[in-house]
């Protein structure tokens, strides 16, 4: 059942492999997998799928320092958008040199982070000029640059991240996209994967080979999805084939499919938000932080046909990935109804940055109090409201009431090891505990540092609320696993209803959070200001 | 307390003592980071303590406010709030009522204000000053003091310094009461602006209750006063408090003023500034601090200090990734912090090895040959190194005027 993405093809280098337990017979549909990533120099890594990417922004964590990242074991597997890197020609990453350059260069562990990279930051649907016949257009401080094939393949070749998605044209300007766009963009992406492809195979000089993602283009057709990848599957002839040799079609040099949901919702509804444009004058109060994918009306029923489209014609072995699922139900139906095995954490940062602590679980434990009109609860604390000024429990409490979570908020440790800085220092250790468990940082402590703007908030939120979704997952892959999927359809349906969909908690923290902000008066500078409404991932810092 | 001397050094009047509080021992001198609102800026406690530090200071004034005092005694004291498992220091709160509310009147009974919620008129009197750090449960308390500005003059001056000796005593007496002497030690601080008369006035009356003092502060400093005169009022009250007693220099930071300070007699200092300048950008080293946001250090790919032990620098994170990150991602002031932190606790770290090696007037020489180099020295940290015997100069270099060099700060 095991299968290497490219047969004969990566085996020299690398033999990273993604395997279905659950029978491949089945096209959509819950899947259970397990993705096997092999890295010459550094221990075999395993991510039991379903499970999920964590997003960065500018290259990092958002909020975490390095021994939080690594520390917080729920982050196996993270996504960098290189467009940020774009400010700099060439690239600063580019520069480095020995193994694991793009490990080195932001801290992440060979190993223990899977690392992938992509162009564009996937929830961010600004508007953007046009891509052309060899460029796609990327967007970083200093203004739109233009990434042609060439340019991504370099970088990807000097950074070496264990995965790429290939460049691919996906249109931001104003949707809908006729038929010919559609077709250009088919074709476009088609011709630069191949590229990317081709120089893969060729190089030499690299000992380590990224495994390749390719984005499902096609927009909200179902004929050009569909077109596309059938585009994938054709046997190549000739000079096409000449140039992909030895791989006889496109597929085959690819290891999964992914598809932004931000780029189909703005299809579907021309009114979902793009990422906002900044507040210009920072002397007028601040929007309401919003979100892309919060804010659109698109139903996740909505997006299936056109994902499963892309999907009909194409293998069932190849890892399927998704950005910027909005919520737990979303995550939930696309794996019942697509089979998708990676999202990513964009949502759960996102909570973390307006002051919301996640406490929900699959399967759901039990009934728990409901707190909505709607007669649902919460799927976390906002923990800006007065409720919890004295609340002094850890942050999940539907987890376990007996025991805290895992998180290094929830479950802190005293260091292992203290920096001693003269020679005397050892005396004033002694007494002092090490490495041992310490009470959890509590909802009032938290709700103190959001009200009093400390930024060891979002860390401490952060952690948690990756940990969080890491359980959740958990919670899918066994519940997949005991019952040949059959109670996964039940367990859907109680999750469902019981947890509100319609993230009112998160509505209301950013309202909050608004108001705390105001409430601190002036003085921060307008691009602060804009960082904080972006959908994009962070929140400003504090001066 | 307990507190013992364990080195003096032979030339300045620097000393390594050990401080055995509540929560464990503190080896002076040392750097205090200061958590105003109990929480280091992005940090967590685990991590501050990583790092080495032992002692933390939180700002009554701040978490009276907020989370409050139900708040704390609920959740068992600010260590437990915060997770901090060592030792603690709060102010009294009345630094912070001056200089953040403009309608705080002084009267003998206490500091008149209104308050920040509901506009009513409260008052701040010593007695619940130390109650409310009762509450708060830090090692070390501060007496409330009657705060002017460095730069008032005039009879004001005095009537602040005699209601502070006064206020000491109320200070004591609701402490003594309190039956947490034991678990709580109360400082006292020296008022008397920047008039040496005053000064020894203040120290007089203060060192006359010694015995229900652990320690002294010096205060009424670092607001904006002439250098010179800033170290002779350092030296002149380190010289005269009691050898038995640690000795507090409040607001310092700059790694020149804290070693003067540490040559002069000085056991502890605070500030804000290596914690407020990492959101900045800037990085403290031995070569002087850094702005990572220069462009010069876009494509830089050594880390800030490559002998620095901070989670930071042992990482190889390099300065081109915190340039690229830096004022956009809050883990890059993150990372700042954590080096900045680690960068005081070393500079006091190797102060106390000197002192404990006989070697400290040589540290001096080689620390400000490192940081200031090509500069200049400082000729204030000159003059005031001289008197205890140490010459900046005896191999010669640049002195400069004023407070300082211009670092890279203060080029954008
Ligand atoms: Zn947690
Ligand atoms: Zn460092």
């Amino acid at each position: 059942m095991a299968m290497t993405t490219t047969g004969t093809v990566n085996e020299m280098i690398m033999s990273s492999v993604f395997t279905l337990t659950t029978p491949l017979s089945r096209r959509f549909g819950p899947r259970l997998g397990q993705l096997l990533s092999k890295r010459s120099g550094t221990p075999d890594q395993v991510i039991e799928t379903p499970s999920f990417v964590t997003s960065t922004s500018r290259g990092v964590v958002p909020h975490l320092s390095r021994d939080h990242h690594r520390a917080t074991k729920a982050i196996r597997w993270a996504n960098v958008p290189f467009e940020t890197f774009l400010e700099h020609n060439p690239p600063v990453p580019t520069l480095l040199t020995g193994a694991n350059p793009m490990h080195n260069f932001l801290g992440f562990v060979p190993g223990q982070h899977l690392l992938s990279l992509c162009i564009r930051d996937p929830a961010d649907g600004r508007e953007m000029p046009p891509n052309g016949n060899k460029h796609t257009s990327a967007y970083c401080l200093r203004g739109v640059r233009k990434v042609s094939p060439e340019n991504w393949r370099t970088y990807v070749e000097a950074c070496q991240p264990d995965m790429v998605v290939a460049m691919y044209d996906q249109p931001f300007t104003d949707p809908p996209y006729s038929q010919k766009r559609l077709t250009k963009s088919i074709e476009r992406t088609s011709a630069w994967l191949a590229d990317l492809l081709l120089s893969l195979q060729s190089s030499q000089s690299s000992r380590h080979r990224p495994l390749v993602l390719v984005q499902m283009a096609g927009g909200t057709n179902i004929a050009a999805r569909k077109a596309f990848s059938t585009n994938l599957t054709d046997i190549l002839y000739g000079k096409e084939a000449d140039a992909i040799a030895p791989l006889t079609c496109l597929d085959e040099g690819v290891f999964g499919y992914t598809f932004d949901l931000v780029p189909l919702r703005q299809s579907l509804d021309p009114t979902t938000p793009d990422s906002p444009t900044p507040t210009a004058d920072p002397t007028l109060p601040d929007p309401v932080p919003s979100d892309v994918s919060t804010q659109s009306c698109v139903q996740t029923t909505q997006l299936i046909p056109f994902i499963q489209a892309s999907l009909s014609s194409l293998p069932t072995t190849k890892i399927r990935v998704t950005h910027t699922a909005r919520s737990p139900h979303e995550i939930l139906r696309l794996i019942q109804d697509v089979g998708i095995d990676i999202f990513d954490a964009h949502w759960a940062q996102k909570a973390a940055d307006v002051g919301v602590a996640l406490d929900f679980q699959f399967p759901v434990p039990k009934h728990g109090a409901t707190t909505r009109r709607n007669g649902k609860r919460d799927l976390g604390h906002n923990l800006y409201h007065s409720q919890y000024t004295h609340d002094l429990c850890w942050m999940a409490s539907s987890f376990s009431k007996e025991r805290p979570c895992t998180c290094l908020a929830c479950s802190p440790f005293s260091p292992a090891t203290r920096i001693e800085h003269s020679i005397v220092d050892h005396d004033s250790q002694d007494p002092i505990a090490s490495n041992t468990q310490k009470p959890s940082f509590s909802r009032a402590y938290i709700h103190h540092l959001l009200h009093t703007h400390e930024m060891s908030a979002h860390s401490l939120l952060t952690m948690h609320n990756l940990t969080i979704l890491d359980e959740f997952f958990s919670g899918i892959r066994s519940v997949l696993s005991t019952a040949e999927g059959k109670s996964f359809f039940v367990e859907v349906d109680r999750f469902v209803d019981e947890y509100d969909e319609t993230l009112e908690v998160f509505d209301e923290a950013r309202l909050l959070w608004r108001e705390v902000d105001l409430a601190r008066g002036k003085g921060r500078l307008a691009r602060e200001k804009s960082k904080q409404t972006q959908s994009t991932l962070g929140t400003a810092i504090q001066g | 307390m307990q507190f013992e001397v364990l080195a003096r050094c032979k030339t300045t009047r620097a000393r390594v003592c050990r401080m055995k509080l509540a929560h464990g021992v503190t080896m002076l001198p040392t750097f205090m980071p200061v958590a105003t609102q109990a929480a280091i800026k992005g940090l967590t406690a685990e991590q501050v303590d990583s790092l080495g530090v032992s002692l933390l200071l939180n700002n009554t004034y701040h978490l009276n406010l907020r989370p409050g005092l139900q708040v704390l005694n609920e959740a068992g004291g600010a260590h437990k709030f915060q997770g901090w498992q060592r030792n603690l220091l709060t102010d009294s709160g009345g630094f912070q009522l001056v200089s953040l509310s403009k309608f705080t009147t002084i009267t003998e009974e206490g500091a008149l204000f209104s308050s920040p919620f509901t506009g009513e008129p409260t008052m701040l009197t010593p007695e619940e000053s130390i109650l409310i750090q009762h509450t708060i449960g830090a090692d070390i308390i501060m007496q409330l003091d009657d705060v002017v500005s460095s730069l008032t003059v005039g009879p004001r001056v005095e009537e602040a310094m005699e209601r502070s000796v006064r206020w000491l005593d109320r200070c004591i007496a609701r402490h003594e009461a309190s039956g947490k002497t034991t678990t709580q030690n109360l400082f006292a601080i020296i008022q008397g602006g920047l008039d040496p008369v005053l000064r020894d006035k203040c120290l007089d009356e203060m060192t006359k209750r010694k015995d229900g003092v652990a320690g002294y502060a010096i205060g009424g400093l670092s607001g904006g006063e002439e250098k010179d005169i800033f170290w002779k009022i350092i030296k002149q009250c380190a010289e005269k408090l009691p050898e038995d007693r640690p000795r507090y220099s409040m607001g310092i930071g700059f790694a020149e003023d804290l070693l003067v300070c540490v040559a002069l007699g000085v056991d502890m200092a605070d500030c804000v500034f290596p914690t407020r300048t990492a959101r900045f950008g800037v990085a403290l080293t031995h070569g002087g601090p850094i702005n990572l946001r220069l462009s010069k250090h876009a494509v830089d790919l050594n880390p800030i200090d490559p002998d620095c032990p901070c989670p930071t620098c042992k990482d190889g994170t390099s300065r081109a990734i915190l340039h690229h990150t830096v004022t956009h991602e809050t883990s890059a002031a993150h990372a700042l912090t954590l080096h900045n932190i680690t960068f005081q606790a070393q500079v006091m770290g190797r102060a106390r090895t000197a002192i404990m090696e006989g070697t400290f007037p040589e540290y001096l020489l080689s620390f400000f040959k490192q940081y200031f180099g090509d500069n200049g020295y400082p000729e204030w940290c000159v003059n005031a190194l001289r008197t205890v015997g140490v010459d900046l100069l005896r191999e010669g270099g640049k002195v400069i005027s004023g407070s300082g060099a211009k670092w890279e700060y203060a080029e954008d």
